[in-house]
This record gives C-alpha cells, sequence and structure tokens, in this order.
C-alpha cells in the first residue's frame, strides 16, 4: 500500500510540474502571437494582397489558445491536487479541444508558409504596385497596401525589387504602364536617397552606377521576418503540443487509478 | 585613327547597360584626331539593313534622319551631337565616360527635334557608329558596331505561382500532430468506457481504507472449573 501510495504521490507531482510548464508556455504562445499580430515589419499588406494571410490567423488562434491553456493548467494543478474525478474529466476534455485548436494553427502556419515563394511576391509587386487605374475599392486598398509597403521596405532595406532591379526589366508590370523605361528604368525608390528623400543621382540611379541604386533583391528582407513567424508559431506549438500530448496522457492514467 | 574604331556598349558594369529602351556606349575618347577639333561629332543609331545601305552624305537633321520617323520611315537618325570638347583625351581616372542612347523622353513626339536622342522604338537590334561633319560634310566615321539588341519584358502572367511543393517539416509535423491527436482522443474515449462500466481500477486502485477486524484471542481460557477437591 505504502509503496502504490507513493508511486501515485510522484505521479501527481509529475502531473502539477508538467501543468506549471503548461501555463508557463501558454503565457509565451500569447505574448508570441501578439508579437506576430503586432506586425512589426508592416509586411501585412503584402500578404493581405496575396489573400494568402493565413499565418496570421495561425497567430490569431495562438493568442487565444496560449491564454487558454493558461487557465486550464491552473484547473489541472487543482484538480490533481485535490483527487477529483470530475474536475479533472472536464481538464481533460477542454484541454482536448484547445489541443485541436492549436493543432489546427500549427499546421496552417506550415502550410502557408510554404506558399509564399519569390515568384507570388513578385507577381503580386508587378501586378499592384503603383498601378493607376483600381478595378473596386477592394483593388484599391490593396494597391495601396503594396505601394506604401514596397516603398517603405525598398527604402529601409536599400533593395529593388524582388530578386533585384532587373524584374522591373525583364517583366512588364503596372508600374511601366504609367512609368516610361526611360525615365524609370526601375521606381525611384531603388535608388539611393538623401534625407529629404530625392535621389542623391538620378542620372547615376538611372543608369544603374553601383553606389547610386540598391542592386539587390528584397526577397530576404521579406521572407525574413514571414519566415520567423511562420515558424515560431508553427514549432512552438508543436513543441507545447508534445509536452502536453504526455501531460494529458498521464492525467488519464491518474483519473483511472482514482475511486470515489 | 576613327575608322579603326568599333563603338562598343560601356564596358563597366552598370545595372541599366541595356534597358527595354535605352543603351549606354561606351563615349569616343582619343579616337578622333585633334585636327577636327571644330568638326561635330554625331552619333548614328540604325537598323542593321539601314546600315549596309547606310548614305553617310545625307544630312543630320535633314527629314531623312529624324528621330522621329525611325524605323517606319527611315533606317537610320543621327543624334547626340557634340564637338571633341565633351571627349577630351585622355579620360581622367575615375570618370564614368559614357553615352545613354535613348534617356531624352520630353522630345520624342516633337518633329521639330529630329535630333532628339529619344527612346529606341524596340528591342532592336541596332548597329551605330559615330561620324563627324562640318561645314563641308562627313569628314570622318568610325566603324560600325556589333548589333546591340535591348530587353524584353514578359508580361507577368506567366509568372508560375503554383509550383510551391510542401515541404518535408511541414508534412512531418502534421502527421506527428494527427497521431498525438488519435492516441489522446483513444484515451478520451477509454476512459469514458471505464467510467461507465466501472471495470476499470484493478487490485492497486487507492481508496479508504479496509475495516480492520480484530481477532480476540482468550489467552487465558477460562474454564467452569468444578468445584476443587478436596
Amino acid at each position: 500500500m505504502a509503496k502504490s501510495d507513493g508511486g501515485i504521490r510522484i505521479l501527481q507531482g509529475l502531473l502539477v510540474f508538467g501543468n506549471v510548464v503548461i501555463g508557463m508556455c501558454g503565457i509565451a504562445l500569447t505574448a508570441e502571437c501578439i508579437f506576430f499580430v503586432s506586425d512589426p515589419h508592416g509586411l501585412y499588406p503584402l500578404l493581405e494582397a496575396t489573400e494568402n494571410d493565413d499565418i496570421y490567423a495561425a497567430a490569431w488562434i495562438g493568442i487565444f489558445v496560449g491564454f487558454a491553456l493558461f487557465v486550464l493548467s491552473i484547473l489541472g494543478i487543482v484538480g490533481v491536487m485535490k483527487s477529483n474525478k470530475t474536475l479533472l474529466l472536464v481538464y481533460i476534455i477542454l484541454m482536448l479541444i484547445t489541443y485541436a485548436f492549436e493543432m489546427a494553427s500549427c499546421i496552417t502556419a506550415a502550410t502557408h508558409r510554404d506558399f509564399l515563394t519569390p515568384n507570388l511576391f513578385l507577381k503580386q509587386m508587378l501586378e499592384r504596385y503603383k498601378k493607376s487605374e483600381p478595378d473596386n475599392n477592394n483593388d484599391k486598398w490593396m494597391i495601396d497596401g503594396v505601394t506604401d509597403t514596397w516603398d517603405k521596405i525598398m527604402v529601409q532595406n536599400q533593395c529593388c525589387g524582388v530578386h533585384g532591379p532587373s524584374d522591373w526589366q525583364e517583366y512588364m508590370s503596372a508600374f511601366r504602364a504609367t512609368h516610361n523605361d526611360a525615365d524609370y528604368p526601375w521606381p525611384h525608390n531603388c535608388c539611393v536617397l538623401d534625407n529629404q528623400g530625392s535621389p542623391t543621382n538620378l542620372d547615376g540611379c538611372k543608369l544603374g552606377v553601383p553606389g547610386y541604386y540598391n542592386s539587390n533583391g528584397c526577397y530576404d528582407a521579406i521572407s525574413g521576418p514571414v519566415n520567423t513567424q511562420a515558424w515560431g508559431v508553427a514549432w512552438f506549438g508543436f513543441a507545447i503540443l508534445c509536452w502536453t500530448f504526455f501531460v494529458l496522457l498521464g492525467t488519464m492514467f491518474f483519473w483511472s487509478r482514482i475511486d470515489y | 585613327d576613327p575608322t579603326l574604331y568599333t563603338p562598343v556598349l560601356s564596358s563597366l558594369s552598370l545595372g541599366g547597360l541595356t534597358t527595354t529602351s535605352t543603351f549606354v556606349l561606351d563615349q569616343p575618347r582619343c579616337i578622333f584626331p585633334d585636327t577636327l577639333s571644330d568638326a561635330v561629332i554625331w552619333l548614328v543609331v540604325a537598323v542593321p539593313q539601314g546600315a549596309a545601305g547606310f548614305n553617310n552624305t545625307l544630312q543630320p537633321g535633314s527629314p531623312e534622319r529624324a528621330y522621329q520617323l525611325f524605323p517606319d520611315s527611315t533606317s537610320a537618325y543621327m543624334t547626340l551631337n557634340t564637338t571633341l570638347l565633351n571627349y577630351p583625351c585622355p579620360k581622367a581616372d575615375g570618370e564614368i565616360a559614357v553615352l545613354r542612347v535613348g534617356s531624352e523622353t520630353s522630345c520624342q513626339r516633337d518633329n521639330t527635334r529630329p535630333t532628339c536622342n529619344g527612346p529606341l522604338p524596340g528591342p532592336g537590334p541596332y548597329r551605330v557608329k559615330f561620324v563627324a561633319w562640318d561645314n563641308s560634310g562627313p569628314v570622318a566615321e568610325t566603324k560600325w558596331s556589333d548589333s546591340i539588341s535591348l530587353k524584353t519584358a514578359t508580361p507577368w502572367n506567366n509568372i508560375p505561382t503554383t509550383d510551391r511543393g510542401h515541404s518535408a517539416a511541414m508534412i512531418a509535423l502534421t502527421s506527428i500532430l494527427t497521431i498525438l491527436f488519435a492516441t489522446l482522443l483513444a484515451g478520451l474515449v477509454a476512459m469514458l468506457v471505464c467510467w461507465g462500466s466501472d471495470a476499470c481500477g484493478g487490485s492497486s486502485t487507492f481508496s479508504k481504507p479496509e475495516a480492520v477486524t480484530v481477532q480476540r484471542y482468550n489467552t487465558h481460557h477460562v474454564y467452569d472449573h468444578p468445584p476443587a477437591r478436596l
């Protein structure tokens, strides 16, 4: 009797510890997802225009799941310490529901990250950057978002286009329709700008003299933060779910060993 | 000697060496002799057929050499006129000595400016040469350049965006999570079955202690002794 009692005590201790970890990870998940949703790099308009912004949906789900994990971990600790069968059953069922939501978030983040290839951003940039005739209000909203975001990215990261300034030469674009090639081989935001925002040497920029224009592409500056977000949500969530799996199995075993 | 010189695209690494409507040539430095310091040096831009039958006596600025009529009504035009002053010899170190052909957009449709350095009308190919003119006519010329082709822009609709595969990481993540979730659901079902049928528990359940029965032992046997025999 004494030995199995000790074994149960150890199991209780482990379950309480497991729930404490889940609670802390839940808070961390909420914080991480709030950080991503706040979009510190200002890349959301690009994703919105690709109509592929599900990694943001995954982050939103992550916020609520993290909070739910924290609350449920407290319930779990109380239930384990009181050895209360009803409380633990409620805990297990609610945890499984939260588990399902978090699974959805992880899989969504990982799947949609795979959609975000350079060609996707290239096509959207050519189609929408400085397009002059919007089809409708939604199109205008996306055009403004894409134009403002690209202007900001090109200046902040000293880059041009997705692969480089050659993108503007190799492909037709909405930009090219209103800006002729001789005056604008590439947008003026690809030029090295001075403090007032005008090119330091416009002729040098148009010629493509190194030092007067940005010769590298912006794909790394875009995909870096987006990848960090997608993998941050997906893998941290995956780690939490693996840990939660063991805690829930332990709780189920513990539950079946309680007698009224 | 100018007749030995072939005009060539700039040797510098320029991002805009050729675009869809412009190209960049090396300036003809140290090509024309100082005796021609009064002459005007023109650039001739022609389609390859125009280079073959080029009549260099036609005056620059004449209708047969107008930019605006190129290439439909004329096979060559003349532009970028300047004197030897702008091509000093020798070239200073670090100087970017180039000519951008096609940079003037303001006079593109201005028929009063037949010597406009307007954008090229198509991807080409084109051939160029330099000709020096003074009051008596053409006095020196270079060779024709090789064919210069410009860039062609493809429509953006042709960019494939569907060639994305699913990364191995995503597949692993999805399958592992699905297996874990299925295991947990199975566990939940087992629990509920247990609860309903009350068959689980086994021998090592912990519960309230059983009632202890204490057996009394009569250590002293007390008999009903018959009266002791005296």
